[in-house]
């Protein structure tokens, strides 16, 4: 099968996001997800506990009355499958010195994702959050509606402090129905509550995916001179002047945790862990995601 | 603390440098904004610790070794309180006087006396102002001086002290500081002083008087103390006949300078190298005792005798030796040419007795003149012609082959000589013609009828002269032999000079009384007198016994012992040359050789064929061989002798405080001890190399250490 899988610096001198998206979803294998949801019903499919967060709408008055407790309603989409791109486009997610940021790196993953589910007619939505939600695009599937979502992803900058926690609650909300929740994000500088969160929008049935994308210098430290380091976020006065070399090897060894903390937390909530550098074709990643989602379906 | 060039301590401000470059590197430092901040900060502090234990031992050394180059170029000292005398800071002249001699040579828990006597010779050299000059004398005996006028050359000084070794002589101060003396009389500075770093052994001191008025001042700088010893102060060798005739007998004297007595002393006697005996003896303390050691040796001739005892910490006098000569030549033939019915009135009575007094060893055989055996004169050593009218030309000739092989022969006149026939039979062996029978006066008691009397009184001998070996035995006073008259004697015809042929013993009145001839390989003694009492009292003089023994030793070429074979270090050796001998090699204990010619020498010591070697310096063994005129080198055994420690540099007694020839020195020579200068910058220096290798290390094991992590 004949692979386009165009390195990240090649891609951001294509003219359009939506040419990159194009090409990026060429090269992986485009048209070999399928949708195991085919079908336009709504059905019933489960109760669920309430937890707090959920949508009162939801709750099953019958069932309170029946047993008196809580239960939410849920259905199973068996026409298409609603998806929810989150971005994290706080300042940390600017870095990037020998290529494009982290930010986006994770535009382009996202904008393949968003039209590849178009080209399916699965509806996509965005939400772009720093320690807020600075932009949001419901899922749909109306003609532009990709465009659009293209349009904004090109557009998104770095900026402000990150609170995922808080955008995956936004998130859960808006995902009324099971939904396919794929975040981009750094996991830099996340707050201990993000795990519960993941877990909450799982427990909803909700299908996450976690593209934890970093830089390939926050891997290795391949300094060489005396560097002065700031932090990147705003209010944020942390410095270190310091021989990198110095602590080089001991920074691979934080990473590495920091990235297999991540991956078991990742695990025992049954959430999707996948990890990229920014210097790696985002072609392949998107072609190692597809390809084993298609897996885990059969 | 003082610098020698205190503006280099300008560079101290080097020692800023690494914090310096440490600043500025931090500010060269590139700010980058960095996302994982999490992670770096985590990661510096895990690696803080070492890393700033890495940081503040570099700028240490650093900081260190900047601060180390410039101090030392800067040449740091401090003055320290000296033990010099406070003299020592005077303009001054000065004449180190450093004692070389033996005893110099003990060990001590410090090294030597010696080598602390040099570093306090040095101190004071080092020590003296700029403008003050220097000279050095040893205070051995007969020592040269290494730096004999005064100098301003402080290095050459120096060099010259650090050239100087220690000599096995004794001490002889007194004429040391006379020399110092004498070097200081031409001295421009108004101070002179003499400094003498001795161990103050006694025996070094005798005859020192102390400087005149106005004389220079004596500083004594004492770099000995207390100490004790045992030491052999004397070897003697004879033969002994209750041995058989290649029996020897040797004794040997040991003094136990110490407050304990010496117990179980182990004494060891080696002959030619080889350990031939070992005894124990007792020593009372500040006592002496004598061990005797008898033994046979193989054959005749020389043999080199070494008796050692037990080390102390003074080996070189725990050793002594000597030459002994296993008795080949001591049969003697007496030829009686006046023989009596009456023993006391024969010829050779007087002889005969001498000869065979106790402990001489000699084996004496007594004949007439027809009746000896022509073919037995070669196993004789010496033979007496006494008062012999005319040898036949038989026994002539054998006489003068006999002398010429290396026999000796001794011959005396009388009333029965024919001059005549003696002149010219025995022409060759002659030291002289035989003359006129001269009476100097009548004999006591007597009637000098048909001679003419002269009313002088009888003739006595000239002072002899104890230079030749026959003589060297004599005491300088009291010789036994001056007192003796001479009534009658024979005068000997002149005859210019010649190689070989001297006057042993001269009357007052300048004629010969006994001349001796080298002829060949043999020598001749003629007496110009009776052996007897018919023309002198001679034979019942003191002097008599010694000199008949010595000269048939002496003509036989048996060394009689000690006295003519051994010599002190440092005491010159006079050596003779034979008939046909050109050059004199003499070999000295360490193996070194040195050639002789009677060439390099003038007047007398060139008429008589003598060569003088003056290297005795060195205790032991001196070998002597001869270049003869045919091309040979052979050995000299008779001229062979030993060199002895002077026994008087093994008494470790000190000079008594009020004997100390400083003590009456002047006010001028107390007051506060000096201050001299200890020199930092070596230590610097050192420093300064010790951490640049610590830094070399600390940056290796560091960089080792960041790729490990």
């Amino acid at each position: 099968m004949p692979t386009l899988a165009l390195a990240p610096a090649d891609i951001a001198r294509l003219e359009s996001m939506s040419v990159r998206a194009r090409v990026i979803v060429e090269g992986a294998f485009a048209g070999l997800h399928q949708n195991p949801r085919a079908g336009a019903s709504i059905e019933f499919a489960e109760h669920k506990e309430y937890a707090p967060g959920d949508d009162i709408r939801r709750i099953d008055w019958k069932a309170v009355g029946r047993i008196d407790r809580y239960y939410l309603k849920r259905f199973e989409d068996e026409t298409e499958m609603r998806t929810f791109l989150v971005l994290d486009a706080s300042a940390s997610m600017g870095y990037g010195r020998r290529g494009p940021s982290k930010l986006t790196y994770a535009s382009y993953l996202a904008a393949a994702l968003g039209y590849l589910l178009a080209q399916q007619g699965d509806p996509a939505g965005l939400l772009v959050f720093d320690d807020r939600t600075r932009q949001y695009l419901p899922p749909r599937t109306r003609g532009g509606h990709v465009r659009d979502l293209l349009v904004a992803l090109e557009a998104v900058t770095p900026a402000g402090r990150t609170e995922p926690g808080r955008a995956l609650a936004h998130v859960g909300e808006l995902a009324d129905r099971r939904s396919l929740i794929v975040l981009f994000t750094d996991l830099l500088d996340a707050p201990a509550d993000l795990a519960d969160r993941l877990r909450q929008l799982r427990s909803r049935g909700n299908d996450v995916v976690v593209f934890h994308l970093l830089d390939p210098d926050e891997v290795e430290l391949p300094y060489d001179d005396v560097t002065f380091f700031e932090a990147m976020e705003p209010d944020d006065a942390r410095r270190l002047l310091v021989d990198p070399r110095d602590l080089a090897a001991s920074f691979r060894r934080e990473s590495a945790a920091l990235r297999e903390r991540w991956r078991q937390i990742c695990v025992e909530s049954r959430v999707e862990y996948r990890f990229a550098t920014t210097d790696a074709p985002p072609a392949e990643v998107l072609r190692a995601f597809l390809f084993a989602r298609q897996r885990n379906r059969r | 603390m003082h610098f020698v060039a205190p503006s280099l301590l300008l560079g101290l401000l080097a020692a800023a440098a690494p914090w310096i470059l440490h600043r500025i590197g931090r500010r060269r430092a590139r700010p980058i904004r960095f996302a994982a901040m999490e992670l770096l900060l985590r990661a510096e502090r895990e690696v803080s610790a070492r890393r700033r234990l890495r940081d503040v031992l570099l700028l240490i050394v650093r900081t260190g070794l900047a601060m180390a180059l410039p101090l030392a170029f800067a040449r740091p000292f401090v003055e320290v309180r000296s033990d010099l005398p406070a003299v020592t800071g005077r303009s001054q002249s000065a004449v180190i006087v450093l004692d070389d001699s033996a005893s110099m040579r003990r060990r001590t828990s410090d090294g030597t006396p010696f080598a602390q006597a040099r570093a306090r010779a040095r101190a004071v050299i080092e020590h003296l102002s700029p403008d003050s000059d220097v000279a050095l004398v040893l205070a051995s005996e007969g020592s040269s001086a290494p730096v004999a006028e005064l100098s301003s050359d402080r290095a050459r000084v120096l060099s010259a002290l650090d050239a100087v070794a220690c000599s096995a002589r004794r001490a002889d101060f007194a004429a040391a500081l006379r020399r110092a003396a004498q070097i200081l009389t031409g001295s421009p500075h108004g101070d002179r002083l003499i400094y003498a770093v001795t161990d103050l052994q006694a025996s070094g001191w005798q005859d020192v008087a102390p400087e005149p008025a106005g004389g220079p001042e004596l500083v004594i700088l004492d770099v000995g103390g207390a100490w004790e010893n045992r030491a052999i102060t004397a070897l003697s060798a004879e033969p002994a006949p209750e041995e058989g005739a290649q029996g020897i007998a040797v004794t040997v004297e040991i003094a136990n300078f110490a407050a304990q007595p010496a117990r179980g002393l182990g004494v060891t006697l080696a002959l030619d190298g080889v350990e031939v005996a070992r005894g124990f003896i007792d020593v009372p303390a500040h006592g002496r005792a004598r061990k005797r050691f008898v033994h046979t040796v193989a054959g005749g001739g020389a043999h080199e005798a070494e008796a050692v005892i037990d080390h102390d910490s003074f080996p070189l006098d725990d050793r002594r030796a000597c030459l002994v000569e296993a008795s080949r030549g001591l049969r003697v033939l007496i030829v009686d040419g006046d023989p009596r019915t009456v023993r006391t009135e024969d010829e050779v009575f007087f002889l005969e007795a001498a000869l065979r007094a106790g402990g001489s060893g000699f084996s004496v055989t007594t004949t007439l003149a027809d009746d000896v055996d022509l073919r037995d004169l070669p196993s004789y050593g010496t033979i007496f012609l006494a008062n012999l009218n005319r040898p036949s030309p038989a026994f002539a000739a054998a006489l003068i082959h006999y002398v010429e092989s290396g026999g000796g022969l001794f011959i005396s006149v009388g009333d029965r000589i024919d001059a005549d026939a003696w002149n010219q039979e025995l022409r060759p062996i002659l030291p002289q013609p035989l003359g006129l029978k001269r009476t100097a006066s009548a004999l006591p008691g007597t009637h000098a009828e048909g001679e003419t009397v002269d009313l002088r009184p009888a003739e006595r001998l000239a002072p002899i002269d104890r230079r030749h070996p026959l003589l060297s035995a004599f005491p300088a006073q009291g010789d036994g032999l001056s007192s003796a008259r001479f009534f009658q004697f024979m005068l000997l015809t002149p005859l210019p000079d010649a190689p070989g042929r001297r006057e042993v013993l001269r009357y007052e009145s300048g004629a010969p009384a006994l001349v001796e001839a080298q002829v060949g390989r043999g020598r001749v003694l003629l007496l110009t007198t009776t052996i007897d009492r018919e023309w002198t009292d001679l034979p019942i003089r003191p002097g008599f016994l010694p000199l008949v023994q010595e000269a048939a030793r002496y003509l036989a070429g048996v060394p009689s012992g000690e006295a003519t074979s051994a010599i002190a270090v440092g005491q010159m050796r006079e050596i003779g040359l034979d008939a046909d001998d050109r050059r004199i090699e003499v070999i000295r204990p360490n193996g070194e050789s040195r050639w002789l010619s009677p060439a390099s020498h003038a007047g007398e010591l060139r008429a008589r064929r003598l060569v003088v070697f003056t290297e005795t310096d060195e205790p032991g063994f001196y070998r002597v061989r001869a270049a003869r005129a045919d091309g040979t080198l052979s050995e000299r055994p008779d001229a062979a002798f030993v060199v002895n420690l002077d026994p008087r540099e093994s008494d470790p007694a000190l000079l008594p405080d009020d004997q100390r020839p400083d003590r009456a020195a002047t006010p001028a020579l107390a007051g506060p001890a000096p201050r001299r200068r200890l020199e930092l910058w070596h230590a610097l220096g050192a420093a300064a190399i010790g951490l640049v290798l610590i830094e070399s290390l600390l940056t290796l094991r560091f960089r080792r250490g960041r790729v490990k992590a």
